[in-house]
């Protein structure tokens, strides 16, 4: 009796198991999930981003419905174009989950002659994120923008330079389309950029520091040339603004971006206010001011993704079997008489 | 301006066309080969009119609403005569396709044909692959609509005596469906080289803005609707509304959303 009950269970449990599969298999389940997925797409578009189960639940069921389909179907497992275009899908959405596991996507600003050492202004990044931004530095040198009339931007051409693996000064002009790409790290030149104070302050006792203050970006916010910054190692609040009269984008007719030929600098800290020309002095009981010229600043685009080329084969891997599928099975025509 | 006037001259052909297709649907007539010939004289001048322009102004029809529609007027026409060339038994399809087009022929002259300016994000091959595929896509889609409407007419009773010499529905639903599966295709390979280019041009490949999402959803409903006539038997009246469907999304995303949405999509950063 004992040994009819041991063989009997483990082929009801099989059979059991097989029907599941199939049910899980069902092709009409596929046409829910890719529906729930349309309504989650929906969803998340009307609601933000805090709704991505929204996308993920229906993907992870299309991906348990598209393996139960492998394995308990045999016509489906014979048409090879078609299963490699579901198993491409698949890849696709198992890299999209491992790139959200290991993006970065950040922004930087630099000074013109400033050198990028691996801080970002902000970032988001996935949780397995291999950070290797502290091994890369690279220099920006400047950049060029032309504009047409309408103060249309065209081409932004930035010189950055940096070290190789081999310790050799490289050079190169990034911009549009053209990212600096180090380390997996992707460095795109943003619309973002604007002028650049550039001080030297001399505390009254320590050593004497030099930097800029990224005032807003230029042209965007054309009449908001001024922000308040606080001196290095002090509580000191100083608010400074650039003045200039010159039309430096005319709407009228082509122009390049470029700093005021002549301009002064508004400095106020506290109740006093100085306008100051490169080169002038601005007095504090904290130290001296030392107001140096005009530069430029660039904010740039940072990402990384190292799943970026696999996505792009295994996306043209689904479009090229689709089509295999397709051709094979529209040899017919059943509508001409 | 030449252009212009080359522009205006063929959209008359495509009237004439057009108003040739519809009346020979009433009459029970088959002035197939005159349709046809109509359509290409208008895409004739239409193309000296895009070159024109093109050269005027130095980039191609990318930019204004005025140059979307026109270069897709004459993409989507473009596509219909190649697949009257290749597959005779969509002719018919005509009389419901140039209809449509009169929509966007309205459309365009009420439309300012001022120049606009081509974006720095726009100086890479990728606009080309991606505006060329989309194209496609779009026209396979319009195909597809041509023959569905004529599976419709017939449901309910229009042209019966004309329609009669068509094939059966049954053959003009599974011709519409092979120029889904044609969509299909070039919609994924749009997206792709979307992709492409977004990730080069905005430092990010995918980022849900509204064009993109609606683009995604458009391709969900493609892929909904070719599994649905692969999983369940459906009626050509039921394949053909929901071709329709397809259309209208398609249709809605292709011309209404980069126009009411102010994400940076169209490049103007």
């Amino acid at each position: 009796m004992g040994m009819e009950v041991s063989l009997v269970e483990p082929r009801t449990a099989r059979a059991a198991a097989r029907r599941w599969l199939a049910a899980l298999a069902s092709l009409k389940l596929t046409l829910v999930f890719l529906a729930l997925l349309g309504a989650g797409v929906v969803a998340t578009y009307l609601g933000g981003a805090g709704s991505v189960w929204l996308l993920v639940l229906p993907l992870a069921l299309f991906a348990v419905n598209l393996g139960c389909a492998v394995i308990t179907n045999g016509v489906f497992r014979r048409q090879t174009a078609l299963l490699t275009f579901h198993l491409a899908l698949l890849a696709i959405v198992l890299l999209i989950a491992a790139g959200r596991l290991t993006f970065l996507k950040g922004q930087l600003e630099l000074s013109t002659g400033e050198t990028f050492r691996g801080d970002l202004t902000q970032f988001e990044s996935g949780p397995w994120h291999p950070s290797r931004l502290a091994e890369i530095s690279f220099t920006n040198h400047g950049f060029a923008i032309d504009y047409s009339p309408g103060v249309k931007r065209n081409q932004t051409r930035n010189t950055v330079s940096w070290n190789d693996e081999s310790g050799r000064r490289r050079v190169a002009v990034i911009g549009d389309q053209q990212p600096l790409a180090l380390k997996g790290y992707r460095f795109y030149t943003s619309f973002n950029k604007g002028f650049a104070p550039l001080f030297t302050w001399h505390p009254a006792r320590g050593p004497a520091r030099r930097g800029t203050v990224h005032l807003p970006a230029y042209p965007i916010h054309e009449y908001r040339q001024s922000r308040e910054w606080t001196l290095p190692d002090t509580d000191v609040a100083v608010w400074v603004m650039l003045k200039f009269d010159e039309v430096l984008l005319d709407p009228a007719r082509r122009s390049e971006f470029r700093v005021p030929r002549e301009h002064t600098l508004v400095v106020r800290a506290g109740a006093e206010r100085r306008e100051l020309k490169p080169g002038e002095r601005y007095m504090l009981p904290q130290g001296v001011l030392v107001y140096e010229g005009v530069t430029t600043w660039m904010g740039y685009n940072v990402f990384f993704d190292w799943t970026m080329p696999w996505l792009l084969a295994a996306g043209l891997l689904a479009v090229a079997s689709l089509a295999w599928h397709f051709w094979n099975k529209f040899a017919a025509r059943p509508w001409e008489r | 301006m030449a252009e212009l006037q080359s522009l205006w001259a063929a959209l008359l052909a495509y009237v004439a066309a057009g108003t040739v297709a519809i009346i020979a649907v009433a009459m029970g007539r088959r002035p197939e080969r005159s349709v046809l010939a109509l359509i290409t004289a208008g895409l004739v001048l239409h193309t000296a009119s895009l070159a024109l322009r093109w050269v005027r102004v130095g980039y191609g029809p990318f930019t204004t609403l005025f140059e979307i529609l026109s270069s897709n007027i004459w993409s989507l026409l473009t596509v219909f005569v190649l697949a009257c060339w290749r597959v005779p038994a969509v002719r018919p399809a005509a009389a419901v396709v140039m209809p449509v087009l009169f929509m966007m022929m309205g459309w365009l002259l009420v439309t300012n044909p001022g120049e606009g300016h081509l974006p720095a994000t726009y100086d890479t091959i990728w606009l080309y692959v991606h505006v060329a595929t989309g194209k496609i896509f779009l026209g396979a889609v319009l195909v597809a609509v041509g023959l569905a409407g004529l599976v419709l007419l017939r449901a309910v009773g229009v042209a019966a005596r004309r329609f009669a010499a068509l094939p059966e529905d049954a053959g003009l639903d599974e011709l519409a469906f092979r120029f889904m599966v044609l969509a299909f295709i070039f919609e994924t390979l749009m997206l792709i080289a979307g992709a492409v280019w977004a990730q080069d041009a905005w430092g990010r490949y995918w980022a849900w803005d509204p064009l993109e999402t609606w683009s995604f959803i458009t391709w969900l409903t493609l892929a909904f609707f070719i599994h649905l006539r692969v999983t369940l038997a459906l009626r050509p009246r039921l394949g053909a509304v929901m071709i329709m469907a397809v259309f209208v999304l398609a249709f809605l995303t292709f011309f209404g959303v980069p126009f009411v949405s102010t994400a940076p999509h169209k490049g103007a950063v």
